[in-house]
Formats: structure tokens, C-alpha cells, sequence
């Protein structure tokens, strides 16, 4: 079943139009990677879907039309957004993040917490220092963690592996590979890291200008020569 | 260097000797003091009281506000009208004073909070500069005497408060400043922190930290902006409320309902440490002394002073700060709060209660 489903989805900022009408679809417990290189339109295409930034077009979550929307209502139907760059609030310290990832919810929250500190360990080490004096790989664990805390449907991830050492990276991919298969959680995955992404995906999209070029299983993708050659190295 | 565990016995030691001796020198103050003393101590406190309220937007938002000014402006003057004109006993005017600086400020905040940065600035400084020109048109003398402003709001009737007994005369007003500007103080201060310590707090700092984080948090940032833009506003017409009930007059030219009260406040926030909530204590102290200190310094001064400052009138106070300001920025770019900190934890660290959750 589609859980998410963008038809014709533009966006620009200012005069340049950044999507010129992107279809992706997500189905229920799939996780999902986009790919493409810089400026293809990869994260604007998650900011549309979460409703950081002005779009039109058609977004339907859980077979509701979101696509004018605000951000916050649409975080309260179950879509939670790990920005690029992490956004990890620096003032706040580990576990005052993890409370406000935790906002649009009204029942306790401590299970939760406790729960993701055992995902992340260094989470919990760390709970009561500012999220500001982290590592990198750290924030993001944290961004990751912050955004399951509203319990959310589908996970939003823009590139997690940036800026990251190699083995940080295969961690957190390690992590939402298990809460994609243990806990059902699907996951639209933006990556430049595409050898990574292409194992733990199943569906794979791929972006050029603000167009879907190519889309098909992970297998599939990375069996086309041409593909490979242009954004997989060989 | 010491270390001790939040909570324990020597925290719970250090917290409430800490806290006798700002006790002591509350009371000390307003019955061991000249009158003169008692009154400047009156007026820090309302100054705290605006730069607290604008650090609820500036330094806990990432807002900034050049026009607090204006809110202050606001306070004086509703109390000034409602109690000359109207016959109000002083204690409601708060209310009133802070429900119209509220709506206002709301008005204001709902489109002005939709820019950022530098454009806000503007924004609000126009605020700033527009609300003076307000008071002097013509057409709304009736309300607010226009150019030469509110004198003489007489209140005689200073309540009997226990403890303090009957106060009577100069000395007595002063001392009533003093305690009426302190409750309004504590008062404010305590609203301010359980804002910020609530769920209200975290999503007012993750709107400074990132905006879009905070809208994908499920955090109303326009909203929240708003209200908080509202409450503080509210706050500040305390403070003008304060000031109206202290001197007694409230004119278009008052230093604080100017543009400068706005830099004053901005100038306190920031040199006691934007973003704390005890900074502004420490700011509002400093100014008050620095402001009284140097007042006499300027035209008629002496060798390096009269050199340094006799080109001005007025007391070089704001300067001082002003420059004072740049050493901070410097040196202690958390504020004077920061530095205290800093110099603390060379001398001992709270370690915090252990707060993994367990169930």
C-alpha cells in the first residue's frame, strides 16, 4: 500500500524552479533512497514533502492530500524530518533534543527516551551535555533519534552519511536498516553515498534537475551499466 | 577544585547561604540606605524588568526587538492616563497596562515576526522611533497631552503593607518603589523561568537554534513567536508602569520610551549575558551604577574625564556601557554571566543529578 505519493511535486526558490514536477511513491514499511548529485533537487524534494518550503503539486500522506499543509501539522500525521546538516538544537542538551523531538505528543515519553538511548548508546553518556558539543557522527545519531521520538510513519533522512568517517556511516545506516526491518518504519532516504545506499534500499529513485531520470528496484539500479557509470563509479 | 553532586547535602549548603545573603542585602538596602540609594535601586529594577522581557524575545528566541522601547512607553503611559484621568487606584493599572501592551504586541508581532534578521530590526527600530511622534500628534492630545506628556500622577493613598507598617513622605515613597519594584521583579523573573524551563522554553531556544528544525518538530513557529513577542511586550509595560509610579511623569522625550531605552535595554541584556536568566540582573545593576556613577562626569570635568567626556551633557553612562560592552564581547561573550560562570567552575562544579530515565 502507498504511503506516500507525490505526483507532478515543483518547487523553486525565489525565480529558479528547483522541481519541475517529481513523482515518488513509497509504499507501507519500504525504505526508499533518492539519488542524484548536487543541486538535482534531492533535498528540496524532502523540505516539499515535509512543508518546509512553498510547492505545489500533489503530496498525499496515508491517502491525505498534505501538499498545502503547514510543517507542523504535518509532523503531528506521522512524517518526521531529519534535515540535512543534522539541525540538532546546539543550546539544548542531548535529552532536552530528544524531549522536543517528543513535542507533538501529549502520552509519556520516557519509555521512548530510554529506548532510543539503548539504539545509541553514546546517546546516554552524553544526555546532559549541549547537543553543540558533539561529533558530527554523534548530532546525528541524535537528529535520527529526535525525529523517531514523535513515533513517526515515515522517516524523511537527508543525507545522514555527510561529513561523516566511513565506519560512523555504516553504522547509522546499520541502524535504520534494523528499524526498517525489525520495526516496519519506512524511510525516504536521500544519499550521496550511493554504494551504501543501494544495500539497504529497495526502491531507488534517481534525480537530474529536478526530474525522476530513472527509478526502479535497488538491484535493477545498480545492474544498469549507464547508471553505474555515471553516479556509481564504475 | 571542589565537586559536588546536584542535590546533595554542600549544594543544598552553598544554595541557601547564597541565598540568606541576597536576602540580607535585599533588606539591607531599602533600611540601611540613604533615600537616594533606595530610588536608584527603584529604578535598576525596572530596568531588569525590560531587559528580562526582551530577552525573552531576543535572547531565548534569536527575535530581535528594537522596539521595546515603545511597550515600555505603553505601560507608562496607561498607568499615567488611567490614574490621573480616570482615578484608578495604581495596583490595577498592571493589569491594564500589561493586557494592552500584550494585544499590541501581538498586533505588532504578527506580521513584523515573519521577517528575520536585520529586517526585523528595522522593523521594530521604526516601532521605536514612530511611537514617540504618536504621543505628540495632535489628535490624540486628549489622550496623552501631547508633546509635554503626563505630570504629576498623584497617588496618596501608599498602601499599608505588613511588616514595612505606614510609609510617610519622600523617604517613605522611595522604600514603597523599592518593594513594589522588587515583587513586580520577582514576579517577573519567576514567570520567565518557568516559561523557559517548560516545553515552552525548549521550543522558544530550538527556534534560535534552527527554525526549520523546530517547524519539523511539530513547534507553531509563528505562533509561538508571536506569543512570546505578546508576553514579553506585557512584561516591559510592567516595567513602564514602574517607572510612571516612581517619578510620577511620563513625557514623549522620557530617556526610556525613546529609541535609546531600546539600546539601554538591549545594552543591559547583553552586557549581563543575553540568553540567562539572571543576566539581565547583573546588567541592570551594572548600568544603574555606571549610569550614577558617571553622572556627574562632562561639561564641568577635569583632566582625563573632561578630556574623555566634556564634549557631552549627559551622563556618558550609555558610552561607557557601550564601550564596556566591546571589552565584554571580547573577553566574555556570554555576558557578565558567562564570566561568572566561567570563574565558578574554576572553583567548584555542580555535577548533575543522574536523570536517566528508568522505569
Amino acid at each position: 500500500m502507498s504511503l506516500l505519493k507525490t505526483v507532478g511535486l515543483r518547487a523553486s526558490y525565489g525565480q529558479v524552479d528547483v522541481l519541475l514536477g517529481i513523482d515518488i511513491d513509497v509504499s507501507e514499511g519500504e525504505m526508499v533512497v533518492v539519488l542524484g548529485a548536487n543541486g538535482a533537487g534531492k533535498t528540496t524534494t524532502m523540505r516539499a514533502v515535509s512543508g518546509t518550503i512553498a510547492r505545489s503539486g500533489s503530496v498525499v500522506f496515508d491517502g491525505q492530500e498534505i501538499v498545502s499543509q503547514s510543517a507542523e501539522s504535518i509532523v503531528r500525521l506521522g512524517v518526521a524530518h531529519v534535515p540535512q546538516g543534522r539541525g540538532t538544537f546546539s543550546e539544548l542538551t542531548v535529552e532536552e533534543n530528544l524531549r522536543i523531538g517528543a513535542y507533538i505528543r501529549k502520552d509519556s515519553i520516557e519509555s521512548d527516551i530510554a529506548r532510543w538511548y539503548e539504539t545509541f548508546p553514546r546517546l546516554e553518556e552524553r544526555q546532559n551535555q549541549r547537543a553543540g558539543s558533539l561529533s558530527g557522527g554523534e548530532q546525528q545519531m541524535l537528529a535520527i533519534a529526535r525525529a523517531l521520538m514523535s513515533r513517526p510513519r515515515l522517516l524523511l533522512c537527508d543525507e545522514p552519511s555527510l561529513g561523516l568517517a566511513p565506519l560512523v556511516t555504516q553504522e547509522l545506516f546499520e541502524v535504520l536498516k534494523n528499524l526498517n526491518e525489525q520495526d516496519g518504519l519506512s524511510v525516504l532516504l536521500v544519499e550521496q553515498n550511493a554504494n551504501l545506499a543501494l544495500k539497504v534500499a529497495s526502491k531507488v529513485y534517481l534525480l537530474e534537475t529536478g526530474q525522476v531520470v530513472a527509478s526502479g528496484s535497488a538491484e535493477a539500479i545498480a545492474g544498469d551499466e549507464r547508471i553505474r557509470k555515471a553516479y556509481l563509479g564504475g | 577544585m571542589l565537586k559536588i553532586k546536584e542535590g546533595s547535602l554542600q549544594h543544598w549548603a552553598i544554595r541557601i547561604v547564597g541565598f540568606a545573603l541576597l536576602a540580607l542585602l535585599v533588606i539591607y538596602i531599602p533600611t540601611q540606605s540613604e533615600t537616594a540609594r533606595i530610588g536608584q535601586f527603584a529604578s535598576a529594577f525596572t530596568l531588569i524588568i525590560a531587559a528580562m522581557s526582551l530577552n525573552m524575545v531576543l535572547g531565548f528566541t534569536g527575535q530581535i526587538s528594537l522596539g521595546h522601547s515603545a511597550f515600555f512607553g505603553i505601560g507608562g503611559y496607561t498607568a499615567a492616563i488611567l490614574i490621573r484621568d480616570h482615578g484608578w487606584s495604581p495596583g490595577y493599572t498592571f493589569y491594564a497596562a500589561a493586557v494592552i501592551a500584550f494585544v499590541v504586541g501581538c498586533l505588532i508581532g504578527l506580521p513584523v515576526l515573519r521577517i528575520r534578521g536585520a529586517y526585523l530590526a528595522l522593523v521594530t527600530l521604526a516601532v521605536a522611533v514612530l511611537f514617540p511622534t504618536l504621543l505628540r500628534w495632535k489628535k490624540l492630545e486628549w489622550l496623552t497631552d501631547g508633546a509635554k506628556g503626563i505630570d504629576s500622577v498623584k497617588y496618596d493613598d501608599l498602601p499599608v503593607w505588613p511588616i514595612l507598617g505606614e510609609l510617610k513622605g519622600r523617604d517613605g515613597r522611595a522604600v514603597f518603589s523599592y518593594w513594589l519594584g522588587l515583587l513586580v521583579l520577582v514576579i517577573v523573573y519567576l514567570v520567565c523561568r518557568g516559561l523557559i524551563r517548560s516545553r515552552v522554553g525548549r521550543s522558544l531556544i530550538a527556534i534560535r537554534d534552527n527554525e526549520t528544525a523546530a517547524a519539523v518538530m511539530g513547534v507553531n513557529v509563528t505562533r509561538t513567536k508571536v506569543l512570546i513577542f505578546g508576553i514579553s511586550a506585557s512584561m516591559c509595560a510592567l516595567a513602564g508602569v514602574l517607572a510612571t509610579l516612581n517619578s510620577g511623569v511620563v513625557t514623549p522625550d522620557g530617556q526610556f520610551v525613546t529609541l535609546l531605552g531600546s539600546i539601554i535595554f538591549l545594552l543591559i541584556m547583553v552586557v549581563g549575558g543575553a540568553g540567562t536568566l539572571s543576566g539581565p540582573i547583573i546588567g541592570g545593576l551594572v548600568y544603574v551604577w555606571l549610569d550614577n556613577t558617571t553622572r556627574g562626569i562632562g561639561t564641568d570635568s577635569s583632566g582625563v574625564l573632561g578630556f574623555v567626556f566634556g564634549w557631552t551633557d549627559q551622563s556618558p553612562a550609555t558610552l561607557i556601557l557601550g564601550l564596556a560592552l566591546i571589552v565584554i564581547m571580547l573577553f566574555a561573550p556570554t555576558g557578565l554571566m558567562g564570566l561568572l560562570r566561567k570563574l565558578t567552575r574554576r572553583i567548584m562544579t555542580i555535577i548533575p543529578r543522574d536523570i536517566s530515565p528508568t522505569q
